[in-house]
Formats: structure tokens, sequence, C-alpha cells
């Protein structure tokens, strides 16, 4: 009996439909209130906001993560089975850890990540869970030609009397955090709109994007041709 | 410069040779380089640039496959590429064009990255419904053979425009994913197609289906690209 368990675990037919499920699940999502922006899915780490979520909003993401957790289980045990027999292509495979990779991340920062959105005027401080505190020095902007502001940035001094930059697509990384610069305003006073991210699965879904692409890279060169 | 844009539409729909087709994207492609030296970026923001850069993505991929061996004289096939190239193209032309500096969070070379292979995969999306099409009408085995190279190289440029756009997310918004229906909708698309990729090694008792499969592929990728803009309320789309 636990043979045909695992056989069923590791088939491809599960596979295909749990990627199925997945899909529709996801796509009754998206058009679900949950999904909605205003629902503060993006406000919180996601387990917290499973905590929180009433039922109705956070049904389908309950299923998919269940859903997930089947499918990367199935990906994990076809994998092993197949490196099992000699001969196999090792390219899907590094795809499966990359897709498993990818995926742990994603958990690491539904558990540990942390949002915080807070505006500092020029000379206001950030404090850190340590008691390390950062000083924001000058708040500037840019107009482009057709006077919209085209930039904007935030200097910001360190405890140690570092002075670094913060701008759009440019966060300040420290202590394990990222301060990023959203908006600014210079009127009545100038003010810097920041949020402040700890995203501790970033790291691991990038190590596993890599070799996910690897794989589709090593996959490609063997179907060239053919 | 629409001018550029009706020129190639008119050439694409009468492509059913390759020189013509060829014009076609020539000058497509000119209207495009005109519209990036202008902007002075890829032409990438707004249903207008997106629209033409998809049209033009559809003509440029489906140059390997028109010039492949395998479908040497398959007008039905070269025409038909012309006719979605045109499709696009055609409804770029309503939508107004906009001339504004990028915001500052999307000027990055990531988000062009991003964006751009995204088209180009869902260009390759498109051909893999058209080869789909064309199996279950002639029943030529190449045409299936050609879907699945179309699909695989689509979703590794789809796979990557996700890892773009996941590190471009990090750096712009402080985490690679966020939830909204168009993300939601993006993985829908991988996950389909990594659905599919799986099916061929179901073997020929599937062909059928996995032609069908790739057409519908198809559907969902203009779901994901124009019907969540369209439809969901999603703070990222055009």
């Amino acid at each position: 009996m636990l043979k045909s368990l695992y056989a069923r675990l590791c088939s491809l037919d599960l596979g295909l439909w749990l990627l199925a499920l997945v899909m529709l699940v996801l796509a009754a999502g998206s058009f679900s209130r949950g999904s909605a922006e205003g629902a503060g899915l993006n406000e919180m780490p996601l387990l917290l906001w499973l905590q929180r979520a009433p039922i109705s909003f956070s049904w389908w993401l309950w299923l998919s993560v269940a859903l997930v957790a089947l499918l990367c289980l199935n990906a994990l045990l076809c994998s092993i089975e197949a490196l099992r027999s000699k001969g196999r292509s090792i390219a899907p495979h590094l795809m499966h850890l990359g897709f498993l990779l990818v995926v742990l991340a994603h958990l690491v920062s539904a558990c540990g990540g942390f949002k915080q959105q807070l505006e500092v005027g020029e000379g206001g401080s950030i404090g850190f869970p340590d008691g390390d505190r950062v000083r924001i020095e000058r708040i500037t902007t840019e107009a482009g030609p057709m006077g919209m502001m085209s930039g904007y940035r935030a200097d910001v001094r360190l405890q140690g009397g570092t002075l670094s930059g913060v701008e759009p697509n440019r966060p300040l990384f420290h202590k394990g955090y990222g301060i990023y610069l959203k908006h600014v305003e210079l009127t009545p006073a100038p003010v810097a709109l920041l949020e402040i991210h700890r995203e501790p699965g970033a790291l691991p879904a990038l190590f596993g994007a890599l070799i996910f692409t690897a794989g589709n890279l090593l996959l490609l060169a063997r179907r060239r041709g053919r | 410069m629409k001018w550029l844009l009706i020129g190639s539409s008119a050439l694409y729909l009468g492509s059913l040779k390759r020189p013509i087709f060829l014009a076609a994207l020539l000058l497509e492609l000119c209207y495009l380089a005109l519209r990036g030296l202008g902007l002075g970026r890829l032409p990438l923001i707004g249903p207008q640039d997106t629209l033409a850069f998809f049209s033009c993505s559809i003509a440029l991929m489906s140059l390997p496959f028109i010039y492949s061996r395998e479908l040497s004289g398959q007008r039905g096939f070269f025409w038909s590429c012309g006719a979605l190239a045109a499709l696009f193209a055609l409804l770029a032309l309503p939508f107004p064009t906009l001339n504004m500096p990028l915001p500052p969070i999307l000027d990055t070379y990531w988000f062009e990255l991003h964006v751009a292979l995204a088209f180009f995969a869902y260009a390759l999306f498109g051909v893999a419904a058209l080869l789909g099409g064309g199996f279950l009408l002639r029943g030529n085995r190449s045409f299936l053979d050609l879907q699945y190279r179309a699909a695989l190289v689509g979703y590794s440029f789809f796979s990557l425009s996700m890892v773009s756009g996941g590190i471009w997310g990090y750096y712009a918004w402080g985490t690679y994913w966020l939830w909204t229906p168009k993300e939601l909708w993006t993985s829908i698309l991988w996950l389909f197609y990594s659905m599919y990729l799986h099916l061929r090694v179901k073997g020929q008792a599937w062909d059928r289906a996995f032609a069908w499969i790739g057409i519908i592929g198809f559907l969902v990728t203009l779901f994901t690209y124009l019907g969540v803009s369209m439809l969901l309320r999603s703070s990222h789309s055009f």
C-alpha cells in the first residue's frame, strides 16, 4: 500500500492535476475580494495575513498553499526517482530544484518578512530594533524637461557617520533591512516617504532562480535541433 | 509616424511570401526605433507602445519558423503569423501616444528587460498557438514539434522575465513578489506552460490535446496581458 502511495505521489499524472488545480484556484482567487490590493495582502508577511484575514478572503490562498505543498513533494519525489535511473539529463531536475528553492524562499519571507512605512522630514531619524538610528540629512528632487519630477533622493547619515543616498531603485541596505524611498514632498517642508523592508527570502529566491535558469539553458541546449 | 504602423499592418496582411513579411517587419522596426529615439528609451509604456512592441515581437519571433526547412512553402502559416502581427499593430492605432518620460521607479534596465522578455515570450506562445492550429488542420507532425520548440523557448524567456521582474521589484519595492492580479495571472501562465511542457512526456496519444493546449495557452497569455488590465484592478498593468 505504501509503495502504491509513493508511486502516486511521484507520478506525472498527479503533477499535472496539481498544476491544473493550482491554476484554477489562483484564477478564482484573482477575482476574489481577498486578492484586491485594498485587502492588505501586500502590507504584511503572508502568514500573518492568513492568520488575520477572514476565511472568505483567504480561502483561495489556503487552498493554493496546500496544493503547492503537494506539488513540491511531487516534484521532489519525481526528481529523486528520475535521478536513480542512470543516463537521465540533469536539466529538468535542476529546474525542479530551482522551483523548490523559490517556493521555500516564499515560505521564509512569508514567516520572517517585515514592512513598515513612515514619513520622515529632514533632520528626522529612523530607529532599528538594536537601537541603531539613521538620520535623514537632506531631501532633494530633480525636474525633467516637462516639469515633472524625474528623480528624487534622500541623503542618509548612518550611526558611524557615513553618508549614503537613497533613490528610487537604489535602496540602502542596513543591518538586514532595506530602506526604500517611495516619494518625497518639498512643501511645506521636505518630507520623505520611506519604506523599511526585510525580505529574508530574497537571496534563496535569487539562488533558486539561477539554478532554474541553469537547468532551463541546459534543457534548451539538449533540445536544440530535436 | 503612425503611417509606418499602418503600412506594416497592410504588408503583414498581404504576407504570403517571405520578402513581404520581412518588409512589414522592417517598417514596424523603423516605427519602434523612431519612437525609441524620440523617447530615449524602449517604448514599453501604455497600450499603444506595448501593443506595437507585441506585434513586432510576434513578427520577429516568427522569423526562425518562417525560415525553417520543415515549413518551407507553408504560405498559410506565413500569412497567419503576419495576420497575428497585423492584428496587434492595428489594435495599437486607436490608443493615444504617451510621450512622457519614465517615472523614476520604472527608470531601470531591469524593468525594460522584464517587459521586453515578457513580450518575446508572449509572441512565441502566439506562434506556438498558430503551429498548433497548423497541426490540427494539416496533421503534419512537424508543426507539433515546432510548437513544442516555440513554447519551450517562450517559457524560457518568460521565466527570465519573471526573474528580472523579481530583481527589479526587490530594488524598487523591497520585495520580489507582490500579490496583485497581474502577478497571479503571470504565475498561472507560467504554471500553464509548465504543464504543457510536462504533457510532452505523455507521448503521441496526446498529440491533439497537446496542440489544443498550446492554443489555449495563448488565450491565457492574452488574458494575462490584456484581460487583467481591462477587467481586474491591478497597480501592475499598463
